[in-house]
This record gives structure tokens, C-alpha cells and sequence, in this order.
């Protein structure tokens, strides 16, 4: 049987008349990579903020690792590492020296500290009032990290970093979960969650729309896919599975398309291409495609 | 208390509280230099003596103005407005970055993500705020001891001694009121202006009890009316009531911020 790690029962956080979050339910298993998507403002800084004893729920109740997150929230810190959303660190603090505090509270993670800022290429004698945004969200990155606690919560962890930094960062958390480091992040990004998560939870206007296995979340993916063709339009393109929107014009063909992309590949074979573009839908798109009925539910 | 913050709030702060005593230090040089001339300047002690509102001399506890003693020019030259505006506005400053100062600039998210218990942190880092104003106290002190000494001027070592404590107290009372109101609000610039105001507030209560007998009667509720420095520099005892009384309002206050603290959302 799988242990939960993370588990939340009705946790709702109103700021005054605000809602925050509304009896979200919510579980999180040991070992496992647990993508939070969800727009800007859906509620996915409060839950982890909740989460970390940072804020009182005004409602509902949530365990990590088995303990209550305000009233033990001391004690689930030592087995968490976080990172917020927006990184704020002491400008007149080096790296060195927060990582010194960071690692002063029990005397672990100072030699993965120095692992970790070799490996995302960081300076940790720089000040971080002189360093950019993806430096901070770096020295963030490694301030979480360092402890190699059992259970990692970071709030949109790739903000702010370049792509192969990103991609570096994605090979260090599939490492951490494969020595058993749990691990629950926000996004709302799908692509990121897609590539790295083993399950997804979809947050929407404070409510957990859906929980999917990540295959079940591409089989129901959805693309933009335009073609302009040099001569024909091949036939039967109206008719592919998966078919959200068709539009023809002239030898110009617009269609959204959710799941296997191969079917139109295939149709499009032996026939002239000027141009392809395919773009990922947007969240928005997503969840009104395939999670109406959660809208529905919320408004 | 968590020794590890501690040392972390020292390695932050340590900059501005070096300047605020260098500063301090150099106030009292430049005092120490310009008092020979003061002595000497008949013109200028009649000039201090008729311009001075008897209230204000009240207020500052001064009997008779008389220049010739250091004692008195160091009080009203320095530790009547200047030296509390100066040390206030350090601790004021400091207490407003403890709670708003951190939740606007988002340090204390990062702060609280850490195994430490909210009242250890209040605690922590208001005993720096503590050891920096005791750092202020001791640095003015030991500036006129050392300055006043280098002058030839006869210095009140055992008035200035008694006087260390009554220093200390006020401004922990002023640290009180000023981590409240940065437990209460969310803006740094509101707990500031919250802060400077109710303290200004007691200077013109008891600045006001010096021509209202009825403001005289309520007084005892600022923290002016403990302060006493030209008293203390005199009888060269420390006013043990006084001293107490103030670090009371200043206990209280931070008692009352630790429990807004502890239920704060952070943000």
C-alpha cells in the first residue's frame, strides 16, 4: 500500500471576503513527482503556503508526512524542503552565508549545497543583492534542495531559469525522487508538468478540478496544429479522432487536435508542405476542453 | 532564542549599527570640540538661556541653565532630542523590518520555511535589537568618557554610569511599540509612521505637561515622563523605578507582538 505523504481533507483559506482555496482534497503518495497545474491565481501559492504552516486555514485540515501543518509545522520543516514562489533572499547575505544559516539549524547540506551550485553553474561568494532573477531562483533551488529532505514542495521551481538550466534541474529532482524524495510542484506550465510528473492535480479558482496519471493527461492532450499545404488538402482531415475545431481555407488548414498526433501525420503523408506549425493549447484550453464540468462546478 | 538566527541577524545588521555608533561617536567629538567655546561665549549662554522655553528646560528637568557644566551641555545638546531621534530612529527602523519589513520583501517566507518556532525568531532577533541599543547606549557613554577626558572636562562618570540604564530602557520601551506595530501591519511603511507617531506622540504629551496641569496628570502614560537624564546625571543614582517602568511597556508591547505574530498569516 502506497503512503500518503501529503493529504488535505475540505482545506479552505479565505483572505477576508477572498477566496483562496475552497475544501481542496488533495493527496500526495511517497515517491512520487506530483505536478500542481493550475493558472495564475488559482489558488496553488496558498495551498503550498498552507501546506508549510505559513498561513491558518480558515477552514479543513491538512497533514504532511503524518503531522498537522500549523500545529506541528515545525516539525515537518525539518523534513521539508521548500521553495516559494516569489524568491526573496537577504540582499546583503552571500550565497555562502545562507547556505551556512540554512545548514546551521541541524548541520546538514553544506557538501550537496557546493554539489548543487556546481552543478547549476552558481556563484555562491556572490551577494544576492547583486545577482539576477535566475541566480536567486538558483541559490533558492539549492537552499531547498540541500538537506536531500524526504519531501520537496516548490512552487514554480523553473520560473526565471534559462532552458538548460531548466533541463539540469529536471535531471537533479528525477535524481532526488529516485533516492526517494517525494515531490509536489506548481506550474502552470503543462508541457514542464508533463515531463516530469508521475501524476498532476489541476487546481482552478480554488477547487482541484481532476487528479490524472500523467499518460492519461497526454492522451487527452490538446495541439494547435496549422498546415499550409502546397497544392491539395488531403481528404478526411475533418474526420480524425481526437478533432476538436476544423477550419479550411484556401490550402490553409486550422484544426485543434487532443491526443495521438499520429493519425494526422499519417494523412498527411505523400501530400506537399509548405508550412507546419504545432503549438501546446493553452491552460485555459485545456481545462475548457476537458474539465467544463469542473468550471461548471466552480462558477 | 535560536543562536543560528542570532548569527544571522548580527552578519545583516552588524553594518548598520557600526554606523549608527560611528555616528554617535562623532556627535560626541564634535560636542567635546565645540564645548570650550560655548563655555567661553557669554553671548551665546545668554542667547540659550532667554531662547530656551522655560517648559522645554522643565521637560529636560534643567533647574537653571548654566553651560559651564558638561553634564548640562551634554544633556541638552545631546541626550534630549538628538540622541533619541538618533538611537530612535535606529530602533524604530530595525523593529519596522522584523515582521512588515520581511512579509513586504518576502524574506520571511524563506525565513519561516526553516525549523524554527515563530517565537523564536521575535525572540532572537529582538535580542539583537536589544544588544544593538545597549551597543548605542554604551558607545554615547563611553564617547563623553573618553572625548570628555581628552577635553580636560569635568565628566559625571558616576552620573553618566547611573544614566547607561535609563538610556537602555527607553528605547527597549520605543522597541516595544515599535515591533507591535510591525507584528499588526503588513506595510513597512505603515509600522513605521505608526511607531514614529505614537512616540512623537508621547514627546509632545509630556513636552504639553509642562504648561497643562491637566496633561501633566496623564503623563505617566508616555514613556517621556520616566526619562529624566539632567536628574539621573546629578543625584548619579539609577532610577530604579523609572527603568523598570519602561522596560515594562517595552515587555508588554513585545509580548502583545509575539501573540499577533504567532497567528499572522504570511503572505
Amino acid at each position: 500500500m502506497v503512503n500518503s505523504v501529503i493529504s488535505t481533507e475540505s482545506l479552505t483559506k479565505y483572505y477576508g471576503e477572498v477566496r483562496g482555496i475552497e475544501d481542496l482534497i488533495l493527496e500526495v503518495r511517497e515517491g512520487e513527482i506530483f505536478g500542481f497545474l493550475g493558472p495564475n491565481g488559482a489558488g496553488k501559492t496558498t495551498t503550498l503556503r498552507l501546506l508549510m504552516g505559513l498561513m491558518r486555514p480558515t477552514r479543513g485540515r491538512a497533514t504532511v508526512l503524518g503531522m498537522d501543518c500549523w500545529t506541528e509545522s515545525v516539525s515537518i520543516k525539518e523534513k521539508v524542503g521548500y521553495l516559494p514562489g516569489e524568491v526573496a533572499l537577504y540582499s546583503r547575505l552571500t550565497g555562502d552565508s545562507l547556505v551556512r544559516f540554512v545548514a546551521g539549524f541541524d548541520g546538514r547540506g553544506e557538501a550537496e549545497a557546493k554539489r548543487l551550485a556546481s552543478r547549476l553553474e552558481l556563484d555562491l561568494a556572490r551577494k544576492t543583492g547583486d545577482a539576477s532573477r535566475g541566480m536567486k531562483q538558483k541559490l533558492a533551488l539549492i537552499l531547498a534542495l540541500m538537506k536531500k529532505p524526504p519531501l520537496l514542495m516548490m512552487d514554480e521551481p523553473t520560473s526565471g531559469l534559462d532552458p538548460i538550466t531548466q533541463h539540469v534541474l529536471y535531471e537533479v529532482l528525477n535524481e532526488y525522487r529516485e533516492n526517494g524524495t517525494t515531490i509536489l510542484f506548481s506550474s502552470h506550465n503543462l508541457p514542464e508538468v508533463e515531463r516530469i510528473s508521475d501524476r498532476v492535480g489541476i487546481i482552478r479558482e480554488g477547487r482541484l478540478v481532476t487528479t490524472e496519471k500523467i499518460e492519461d493527461l497526454r492522451s487527452k492532450r490538446l495541439r494547435h496544429v496549422e498546415i499550409i499545404f502546397a497544392d491539395e488538402v488531403p481528404a478526411g482531415l475533418d474526420t480524425l479522432p481526437g478533432l476538436a475545431e476544423f477550419e479550411e481555407a484556401d490550402k490553409r488548414v486550422r484544426l485543434k487536435l487532443r491526443g495521438d498526433i499520429n493519425p494526422l501525420l499519417q494523412k498527411m503523408s505523400g501530400f506537399d508542405v509548405v508550412d507546419m506549425s504545432v503549438s501546446h493549447a493553452s491552460l485555459e484550453d485545456v481545462f475548457l476542453e476537458f474539465y467544463g464540468q469542473g468550471k461548471r462546478e466552480t462558477t | 532564542m535560536n543562536l543560528n538566527l542570532i548569527r544571522k541577524t548580527v552578519s545583516d545588521r552588524w553594518r548598520g549599527i557600526s554606523v549608527y555608533a560611528g555616528g554617535l561617536a562623532a556627535y560626541v567629538l564634535f560636542l567635546c570640540a565645540l564645548y570650550p567655546t560655548f563655555r567661553k561665549a557669554l553671548a551665546v549662554k545668554q542667547f540659550f538661556a532667554k531662547n530656551y522655553p522655560q517648559a522645554l528646560l522643565k521637560f529636560f528637568g534643567v533647574k537653571s541653565f548654566d553651560v559651564s557644566s558638561f553634564n548640562n551641555y551634554i544633556v541638552l545638546e545631546l541626550l534630549t532630542i538628538i540622541w533619541v531621534v538618533i538611537v530612535g530612529a535606529f530602533v524604530i527602523g530595525f523593529a519596522r523590518y522584523m515582521i512588515a519589513g520581511e512579509v513586504e520583501e518576502g524574506t520571511l517566507e524563506f525565513l519561516l520555511s526553516q525549523p524554527i518556532k515563530r517565537w523564536k525568531v521575535l525572540t532572537s532577533e529582538g535580542s539583537v535589537l536589544a544588544a544593538g541599543i545597549a551597543g548605542l547606549v554604551v558607545t554615547t557613554v563611553l564617547s563623553v568618557f573618553i572625548f570628555g577626558k581628552a577635553f580636560g572636562f569635568r565628566v559625571s562618570y558616576a552620573g553618566f554610569l547611573a544614566f547607561a540604564p535609563l538610556g537602555f530602557a527607553l528605547f527597549i520601551a520605543m522597541a516595544g511599540y515599535s515591533i507591535f506595530f510591525s507584528a499588526l501591519f503588513r506595510e513597512a511603511r505603515r509600522a513605521l509612521m505608526a511607531s514614529a507617531a505614537v512616540i512623537f506622540g508621547f514627546y509632545l504629551l509630556h513636552f504639553a505637561a509642562g504648561y497643562s496641569r491637566v496633561v501633566d496628570k496623564i503623563d505617566y502614560l508616555g514613556i517621556f515622563h520616566y526619562y529624566d537624564p539632567l536628574g539621573v546625571l546629578n543625584s548619579g543614582g539609577v532610577p530604579v523605578r523609572d527603568v523598570l517602568v519602561l522596560l515594562a511597556f517595552g515587555i508588554a508591547l513585545f509580548c502583545i507582538a509575539l501573540w499577533i505574530f504567532q497567528r499572522k498569516d504570511i503572505t
